[in-house]
């Protein structure tokens, strides 16, 4: 009997028939097995990793700190669980915050997913199940889907069972929170990782999906850079405002635009991850983005309270709930494209273009819910242009004038109630005073420091409408608001990897840094551009996605230029990497299984935990969430901590409700095995943390420098790694770090340029004997250099266990 | 005599147990009585001149000071007692029996708070609430509702004037 594969066949003397096998049972499994590679854990169940986790979490135990003491999740309550008490289900705070927990990575992971699923589920009628995976110069195609399900994609089809897989772990976790059931915080905690771990996959596959259908950057350095801020936007044309992260709408927008030559008549600005992936959208050729990105959700009641945008159109995700209620009041048409988002809106879908818009421009209807992307990519662009004339004429007043903006401010009474309400609890009364004296500087400064959550407006006892006021006072700025962003390139590709593995792994590259995540930042935006700044300039990789590599966009040197024009975008040191959008996060732990799979020749296929100790052991890289405020940057977050990545968040992360954080005064946490005999390997405490807070980006950059430390740094990596630990730590803290010497285990791993004054400090406060002729150290170190150890978690990879 | 606890406005609850507000007089007794204090100073004593002189002097009363953040450097050359630490990690360590703290002669009993920003700090002391037995005093400007003593919302000079008054009696 002849194979049978996957593909499209025709029928000989049969006309116009053409059978399209999509997938065989059990193919791709076959086909593993057949190459001999297939790892323990291919598509591992809830319990698959436990073991795993458990290991993880004794050394970094769970702080929870909890954002309600009660639990009201079932009919028994609500239940009174502070001070750590048990509910009438028998579940205890701990237990239940972790649980809650547990809730926000499961619903981050389902948002990936799900739009990974639509995605796929639109490309693959577009384009075919067939549709060849493409993603640049690299074989490693998926290193998330295969190491954590063994499958390995070829084509779009392929991608389906990976889907189907998080989907269906997904509704098990999910599962899992329903009332009572599991009492033990760790294997909740257990439950969370594997959630973290599904959303890396979930993201993987959306974004291989539409890099490899929609024309974008395939791990290209050089992908072009495009226009970024509130600025940019030409507020003459008609204005063309996408907001979410589902590109699939916004593509066939341009598509119109550009077959109808629009796309020089009409402003196409984007906020959020759509925006990201606008740029991205056919520029694997090269060229020039029109489209804008106007920013992060920071902007988003910002932009529409301008009443610049004349069409607004918003797919999933990181959308307001109330962008409908805000843009009626402007006479903004609203169109909904995805049935995450549908605001109550009538569903238009079957109904023809014309209608639509007719009834959308005249203001019968405020919006309209359209699902069939063809005609959104229509009737986006068309009403653009028959609204914006019509609502110049109507002289659409959006915010306050001159005298209008004094008299609100003179109309505050100063009773606090909104510092007492904002997030950040900004200092809106002094502000409101200066301006009734004419004094705008305080609200321009507010401004960057508001993230635009319009809770102020909520509160004011006299109905000053807060954020119009603080939009209003700071025109100036807004309008100084350009920068650009390099459009998301994509992977990191197979032959980069062969070039910088060993500096990574060996030290000698300091490590990557991610900055990552929303823009919920505790001290505005500029924050970000100086962390990145001060570690480029130390060499560290530094990578980005999503609305921090947007805000990173936003600054400019003395000579007028951004990060992204003054360091390249090569996976090297020293260099600055947008991979593109939240879904591209997949790509930056993607990098670090390719770093075990291609640089160390390991086995990744079903292979977690294996290359989840390589990682934690091997690869300094340290996740930044500074501004994280979503269910879904958690997620990504938690999928990092499995891999053995930590992530530090910003002081907004604490209400995440828990961290992980180590003891590093409890010495038989620090201890691995060395592969090579199995014998005990004392390591540093670091990284000495999975998960945990940073108040201020003072106290953030010394904390990354020392969190990329490892125990297979060799002389020269740790000897880099500890100076920038102890310059970053004297710039930013004033003083040499308290623990410096808990990282030296020769002499050669001091730095170069003050071993001498180290030396003595060690002999003098550590009591650390130095033979002062050879300037040797001879004992205190409680570590051994040697390069040639196997630092391993799994005593079931040491010589002799297997 | 200033009364720091007229005002205990909250925007969110957390649950049944709420802080005492608290007044400075009181609150430095409390402290001055405790075997072993600890003064956890946040970032934004640095740029505040007038609550970075008032964490010193609460410093040259020989409590310790946990400088987290960036607020060690307000220490420096200030002749306290002071360390930089992680907050994060502080409150981990502060509800372990076995942490030595900083100077090795064990934890601490009595944990007071300035100079932090309001949300952060509410998450802090909503752990250290529910998973340890802690006193904790918070000396913010905010009425802190996870403490167990707080004092309440106050106006910025109002709050300088409690500050003076608790140091006064520690």
């Amino acid at each position: 009997m002849s194979k049978i594969s996957t593909g499209r066949f025709s029928i000989e003397d049969l006309e116009n028939v053409q059978i399209t096998i999509g997938k065989i049972v059990g193919a791709i499994e076959k086909k593993v097995e057949e190459e001999g590679d297939m790892g323990p854990t291919p598509k591992p169940g809830v319990s698959g990793l436990r073991d795993w986790d458990h290991q993880v979490l004794s050394r970094y135990q769970p702080v929870y700190t909890p954002m309600c003491d009660q639990c009201c999740y079932c009919t028994f309550g609500k239940c009174d669980l502070g001070g750590n008490k048990e509910g009438a289900c028998g579940i205890n705070l701990g237990a239940h915050q972790s649980r809650e927990f547990l809730l926000r990575v499961i619903t981050g992971a389902a948002a990936h997913s799900g739009h990974g699923r639509h995605l796929l589920h639109y490309l693959i009628e577009r384009y075919g199940r067939d549709h060849p995976l493409d993603l640049g110069p690299s074989n490693l195609l998926a290193p998330n889907v295969q190491m954590v399900t063994g499958i390995k994609p070829k084509t779009l089809g392929d991608l389906e069972e990976a889907i189907e897989y998080v989907e269906e772990q997904l509704t098990q976790l999910l599962a899992t929170v329903h009332m009572g059931q599991e009492g033990a915080a760790v294997d909740f905690e257990s439950k969370a990782m594997h959630g973290g771990m599904l959303d890396h996959v979930g993201m993987e596959i959306s974004d291989l999906a539409q890099v490899s259908c929609l024309g974008m950057p395939k791990s290209d350095p050089d992908a072009p850079l495009a226009e970024i801020g509130m600025g940019c936007i030409d507020a003459t044309k008609p204005v063309l405002l996408v907001i979410g992260h589902n590109v699939a709408g916004v593509a066939n927008m341009i598509d119109y635009m550009h077959e109808n030559k629009l796309s020089d008549k009409i402003e196409l600005g984007g906020l959020c991850c759509t925006a990201i992936d606008m740029i991205r959208y056919q520029m694997d050729t090269g060229g020039k983005p029109y489209a804008k990105v106007v920013g992060t959700l920071a902007k988003e009641l910002k932009m529409i309270r301008s009443g610049i945008p004349d069409v607004i159109v918003v797919d999933e995700q990181c959308v307001r709930a109330d962008v409908l209620d805000e843009a009626k009041r402007l006479s903004i048409p609203v169109i909904t494209t995805n049935e995450k988002i549908m605001y109550g809106l009538r569903n238009r879908s079957k109904d023809n273009a014309d209608t639509i818009i007719e009834d959308l421009a005249s203001g019968k209807e405020a919006g309209a819910l359209i699902l069939d992307l063809d005609l959104v990519g229509e009737v986006a662009p068309r009403l653009a242009l028959k609204v914006a004339p019509m609502r110049k004429e109507k002289g659409i007043k959006a915010l306050p004038n001159d005298e209008e903006l004094a008299a609100l401010a003179a109309k505050c009474v100063h009773c606090g109630a909104c510092e007492l309400v904002c997030p950040n609890n900004l200092e809106i009364m002094d502000a409101m005073k200066a301006c009734v004296e004419g004094d705008l500087t305080k609200f321009e400064i507010l401004h960057d420091h508001c993230v635009a959550c319009g809770r102020c407006d909520q509160d004011c006892p006299k109905d000053i409408p807060v954020l119009d006021v603080i939009e209003k006072a700071s025109q100036k700025v807004i309008s100084q608001e350009k920068g650009v962003v390099r459009s998301g390139r994509g992977q990191i590709s197979d032959p980069e990897i062969r070039q910088e593995g060993v500096n990574l792994v060996m030290g000698t590259t300091p490590g990557i840094i991610a900055l990552v995540g929303c823009s919920n930042y505790p001290e505005g935006t500029k924050d970000l551009y100086r962390l990145a700044e001060e570690m480029l300039k130390r060499n560290y990789i530094m990578v980005t996605s999503g609305c921090s590599a947007m805000d990173l966009g936003m600054y400019k040197d003395e000579e007028g230029k951004t990060l992204y024009e003054r360091y390249p975008a090569k996976f090297l040191g020293g260099n600055l990497i947008n991979v593109g959008s939240c879904v591209s996060n997949s790509h930056i732990s993607g990098t670090a299984i390719k770093v075990a799979a291609i640089f160390a020749q390991r086995n990744i296929t079903g292979n977690y935990e294996e290359i989840a100790d390589y990682v934690m052991n091997r690869i300094g890289a340290v996740g930044v969430a500074w501004g994280a405020y979503s269910q879904k940057a958690v997620a990504i977050g938690t999928g990092c901590n499995r891999l053995g990545i930590p992530v530090v968040v910003g002081p907004h992360g604490s209400k995440y409700r828990r961290a992980l954080i180590g003891k590093p005064y409890e010495e038989e946490h620090w201890k691995l095995y060395d592969a090579r005999n199995g014998e005990t390997l004392p390591i540093p405490a670091s990284p000495e943390f999975l998960l945990t807070t940073v108040e201020t980006v003072e106290e953030l950059m010394p904390m990354l420098a020392k969190n990329c430390i490892r125990p297979s740094d060799n002389n020269m990596g740790r000897m880099i790694k500890l100076t920038h630990y102890i310059e970053l730590s004297q710039k930013y803290l004033g003083q040499m770090p308290d623990d410096w010497h808990r990282f030296v285990r020769t002499e050669t791993d001091l730095p170069l340029a003050k071993r001498e004054e180290l030396l003595k400090i060690l002999e003098k406060e550590h009591g650390w004997e130095i033979d002062w002729k050879r300037k040797k150290i001879i004992s205190g170190p409680k570590m051994k250099s040697d390069v040639s150890a196997q630092p391993t978690n799994l005593k079931r990879l040491c010589k002799g266990e297997c | 005599m200033v009364d720091a606890t007229k005002n205990t406005l909250v925007y969110t609850t957390w649950g049944r147990k709420t802080a005492k507000p608290v007044n400075p007089n009181v609150a430095a007794k409390m402290v001055s009585k405790a075997k072993r204090p600890l003064l956890v100073t946040g970032s934004e004593i640095v740029d505040n001149e007038q609550l970075a002189q008032r964490a010193v002097a609460i410093g040259k009363k020989g409590v310790q000071i946990a400088a987290t953040g960036h607020s060690i450097t307000v220490f420096h050359g200030k002749d306290v007692n002071a360390k930089y630490i992680n907050i994060h990690a502080l409150a981990h360590y502060l509800g372990d029996k076995n942490w030595k703290g900083f100077d090795g002669e064990g934890s601490y009993d009595m944990i007071v708070f300035l100079g932090h920003k309001k949300y952060y700090l509410d998450q802090v002391l909503s752990g250290l609430k529910n998973f340890s037995d802690l006193k904790t005093i918070a000396i913010e400007r905010h009425f802190m509702q996870n403490a167990t003593l707080s004092f309440g919302n106050l106006k910025p000079e109002v709050h300088v004037e409690a500050l003076d008054e608790f140091i006064e009696n520690l």
